[in-house]
């Protein structure tokens, strides 16, 4: 029944999982509108690309659904120019494994070579199903040009897949082309590119109110795998046409007939990081700053105690005063902030109030920041108390400022202040859902239940993490996959565990964490226990990095062993080991990009490579691959591992202060190759460390008076 | 199934944790779907008072420190503030609910708690303005986008001013020197009032405009009148 309901309303629970935030934000009405995408979520008319791009940074997810094809699409403008999208499709087919379905993985680019001009059009180029099994693979050309304020066409040549009707000698030369499925997907075949025949295909979009737009086209895919299934539809003609109707700013919705049979409707929601529904953020004001004399004056009337007036100040920003520290014209204060995920805006909101509760002849204020999950000192910024003042409300005063600011490692160790009112336990209790997609026996499955996690510190270096689950809805204990074969199954039996755990109350971590800070720029962990709901044993970490610096180095070390299926105590007997070296690398511009190397779990040696374009505001949106020397026929389906990244932070939605973030990563395929431990993000130390570095502070600098 | 839906929300309504920053994070979580369908008040906007108060010199008597009142434009959201930030020529006045301004010579320089702050601005030698020797001036406004990178509105604004105008202010009626100025920039534009003392470059009220978003606030500079002058 539960299955069932999920698998009903597979499309919706999509949209509303990945889509509902944008919904949230048309409210505040601050979102740039899409324009159309096409049934592959690219730019394009119905099932046609056009010579167009999305807003830079857009991130769309859209569903269409017609005779018996269902695509649900995820794109992102990469940059100006460049769309990417990754597909997951329902395609009717005689030889559909799943009753008479295939169902289909899919990336597709989109590079928009020229925009228009006055006389001539944008001109764009296009690669579909370019790494899959090649059931949609096809190339375009395409050109589009506005003909008035209302009217736009559009014409392109396609190949291969859009290249079924009309079609006539490659223009290129090119003649022989494959077709059908490439087997495993996720290779690359460069010489098949705009080869084989082609055909011409264009589209017309009018505009008829501000909201309504009628969209016609003639399109080339002759949709003969589809034609043949009995689950399918037959192509009639090559005209398609359709009405969209826009919502919402972000929010679209088409209804279409398909080559003259078929019903189709798409939905579409799209969401902008780089526009903040909250703009600036609804934080109340900082504490303003004030000349000598109203000083001395408001310092007589404080607690004579220079840390407990700071301290109850500080604290009602929710920030931890750890130690205070005066040496000659200096102050040192350490720190910890739980709750600004903008290190300026902490820091220039504590500096003010320093400036505010210190003797006047202090004329430095350091501010030193702890780590509150491990304890160590990150970072430490020197401000010139008298510059704070003065540039406060000049214009241009943030990077005056910025002259007078020092940033530097801090010292080695783990601090040994401890923040009276901060208890040695922590417990919370939440509900905790679990999601698995991509299973073609049920593309959406999950689990609903409760959660707790427990954290008992022993000392400021040493802490005791657990996590402990049930579901008490759950679908995941029937996944009728099995494991693969070819490597070591050390990731693709999960499904074991989740049958053998169904709704029992399980162990899903249990681990002694130790932290150390043998040097300035070496942080580093040991992490003994049941690391995750799979494996159990020791792991090391270190990471080099130097806050002034845009790049860093680690070494993940492990050696684990199998843990029994049903979530207790049992450790199977069956070792693995992994040890990986990773470069990060943070350039000041709006990407970041991870390089590891190293023997990963299954014994396979290779290299991931992650690619994140990264927004001021905490959002990122980025991809990975792992290659090894694990054969692709051993990986199975896809290859190779890779997968997709979304990290969006609270405060985006909210507008109020938090560091807490939504990560997903959406991985088409689970296989052994290139597996790795499945651990929490803070049992990662660099994210930790780098987001007190210099560059996270140069970034978002103009909110440190904010 | 009805069972265990219902024990789900019953978890629901039991989630806790004993740390407070957890909680209001996994909270806020559950808020932002929520406002899907209940919309949640912005708190800057949240504690200011709706309630009539007669504002005269009997109700301003009983602050013993510096006062301004800033209203919305209709009078329905009216706080008072107090003087918390002083440097030089310029003035940061705080509400109890988090919202601060800042005035150079009464000319609105910067804004804090709003949803989109006027972050920083520049106006060139306000003097001029207030001892009415131009008829023109530029200024800049500087506002944070999305990405914490600024976004700027250059205005190009024209003065123009009526002498002798009675204002009401408190529950006394003065004779003031009003200032208008109407600013356009490639984008926006607006208009400021500005109510000077005859003879004088001290602005008793003034109607001055923050953003797209937050628009005008009135202000009136009671702190004028707290000495007793009139």
């Amino acid at each position: 029944m539960f299955k069932l309901v999920f698998w009903k309303y597979f499309n919706f629970l999509l949209f509303f999982l990945l889509g509902i935030n944008a919904i949230y934000a048309t409210e505040n009405k601050l979102f740039e509108s899409p324009t159309v995408l096409n049934n592959y979520g690219m730019p394009g008319t119905i099932d046609n690309p056009a010579a167009e791009a999305f807003p830079e940074g857009q991130f769309s997810v859209s569903t269409s659904m017609f005779g018996g094809t269902i695509r649900t699409n995820l794109s992102f403008q990469i940059s100006d120019s460049l769309t990417a999208s990754f597909r997951y499709s329902r395609i009717p087919t005689l030889d559909g494994d799943f009753k008479g379905y295939t169902w289909d993985r899919s990336f597709d680019v989109h590079y928009l070579v020229k925009n228009q001009s006055h006389f001539f059009p944008s001109i764009a180029i296009g690669l579909r199903d370019f790494i899959g099994t090649g059931l949609y693979s096809g190339e375009y050309l395409v050109a589009t040009k506005n003909i008035s304020s209302r009217l736009k066409l559009t014409a392109g040549i396609g190949w291969g897949r859009l290249s079924g009707k009309n079609n006539f000698s490659n223009i290129f030369g090119q003649t022989n082309r494959t077709t059908g499925s490439r087997g495993f997907g996720g290779t690359l075949s460069i010489n098949q590119f705009f080869s084989g025949r082609n055909s011409p295909f264009f589209g017309l979009e009018y505009q008829l109110n501000e909201k309504t737009q009628f969209v016609a086209e003639l399109s080339s895919d002759d949709y003969d795998k589809e034609a043949l299934s009995p689950k399918g539809f037959d192509r009639k003609s090559d005209l398609n046409i359709g009405i969209k109707y826009q919502l919402a700013p972000d929010l679209s919705i088409m209804g279409s007939l398909m080559h003259g049979n078929a019903i189709g409707l798409k939905g579409i929601l799209a969401v902008n990081p780089r526009n903040s529904p909250h703009i600036s953020g609804i934080e109340p004001a900082p504490m303003p700053l004030m000349d000598d004399s109203s000083l001395r004056k408001i310092q007589s009337n404080m607690d004579k105690d220079i840390f407990l007036r700071t301290a109850e100040l500080l604290a009602l920003d929710g920030i931890t005063l750890l130690n205070l520290e005066i040496e000659n014209r200096s102050i040192n204060a350490k720190i910890i902030d739980r709750n600004y995920r903008d290190v300026s805006q902490m820091v220039g909101r504590v500096a003010r109030i320093i400036a505010k509760t210190v003797p006047l002849d202090i004329k430095f204020v350091t501010i030193e920041m702890i780590d509150y999950q491990s304890g160590y000192s990150v970072s430490k910024v020197t401000i010139e108390r008298e510059k704070l003042r003065e540039f406060e409300l000049v214009f241009d005063g943030p990077m005056k400022l910025w002259e007078y600011v020092k940033i530097e490692n801090s010292a080695t160790g783990i601090h040994s202040s401890s923040n009276p009112s901060d208890s040695s336990l922590t417990w919370s209790f939440y509900p905790d859902i679990d999601i698995v997609l991509f299973d073609p026996h049920s593309p959406i499955n999950g689990s609903i239940g409760w959660v707790t996690n427990l954290s008992y510190k022993v000392r400021n270096s040493l802490k005791i993490n657990g996590s402990f689950k049930q579901a008490i809805l759950t679908a995941l204990d029937d996944i009728k996959r099995g494991p693969k074969s070819g490597l070591p199954n050390v990731r693709s039996d999960f499904m074991y565990y989740y049958r053998d755990i169904s709704t029992r109350p399980y162990l899903d971590s249990l681990s002694i964490d130790q932290y150390y800070k043998p040097s300035k720029n070496i942080y580093s962990q040991i992490n003994i226990g049941y690391l995750e709901m799979m494996y159990a044993g020791i792991r090391a970490e270190a990471i080099w990095k130097d806050v002034r610096k845009p790049y860093g180095f680690g070494l993940d070390i492990s050696a684990v062993r199998k843990r029994g299926t049903f979530g207790d105590f049992t450790i199977l007997d069956k070792n693995y080991s992994t040890f990986i070296g990773t470069l990060y690398y943070d350039p000041y511009s709006n990407w970041n990009a991870k390089f590891d190397v190293g023997r990963y779990l299954a014994g396979d040696f290779g290299a991931t490579v992650s690619l994140s374009k990264t927004f001021n505001n905490g959002w990122e949106i980025g991809a990975f691959a792992t290659i090894t020397d694990a054969k692709f026929s051993a990986f199975g389906e896809g290859s190779f591992d890779k997968g997709i990244i979304l990290k969006a932070p609270l405060t985006w939605f909210t507008g109020k202060k938090s560091q807490a973030y939504r990560e997903t990563v959406i991985k088409p395929i689970t296989g052994d190759g290139g597996a790795r431990l499945d651990l929490e993000n803070d049992k990662f130390l660099y994210n930790n460390v780098a987001r007190y570095g210099e560059k996270s502070f140069k970034d978002n600098w103009k909110r440190v008076f904010r | 199934m009805i069972k265990n839906t219902f024990f789900v929300l019953f978890l629901l309504c039991l989630s806790c944790s004993s740390d407070d920053i957890i909680h209001s994070e996994k909270t806020n979580f559950y808020k932002m779907y929520k406002n899907l369908f209940v919309k949640e008040q912005g708190a800057a906007n949240s504690n200011i008072s709706k309630k009539e108060i007669s504002h005269d010199r009997k109700w301003l008597s009983k602050f013993k420190q510096p006062i301004i009142l800033l209203s919305s434009i209709d009078g329905s959201s009216k706080a008072t503030l107090v003087a918390l930030g002083n440097y030089k020529n310029k003035l940061t006045w705080v509400s109890s609910d988090g919202i601060s301004v800042s005035f150079e010579d009464g000319i609105l320089i910067a804004t804090r708690g709003y949803s989109q702050d006027l972050m920083e601005s520049e106006h060139g030698n306000i003097k001029s303005l207030l001892n009415i020797m131009s008829k023109s001036r530029n200024k800049t406004y500087r506002y944070l986008n999305g990405q914490n990178q600024y976004e700027e509105l250059k205005f190009s604004c024209s003065i123009s001013v009526k002498k002798n105008m009675i204002s009401k202010i408190l529950d006394l009626k003065l004779k003031t020197t009003e200032l208008t100025e109407i600013c356009e920039s490639e984008n926006s534009s607006h208009t400021n009032l500005y109510y000077l003392l005859p003879g004088t470059e001290i602005i008793l009220k003034s109607k001055q405009w923050i953003s797209q978003t937050n628009g005008y606030i009135l202000c009136y500079n009671y702190y004028a009148f707290q000495n007793n002058l009139f």
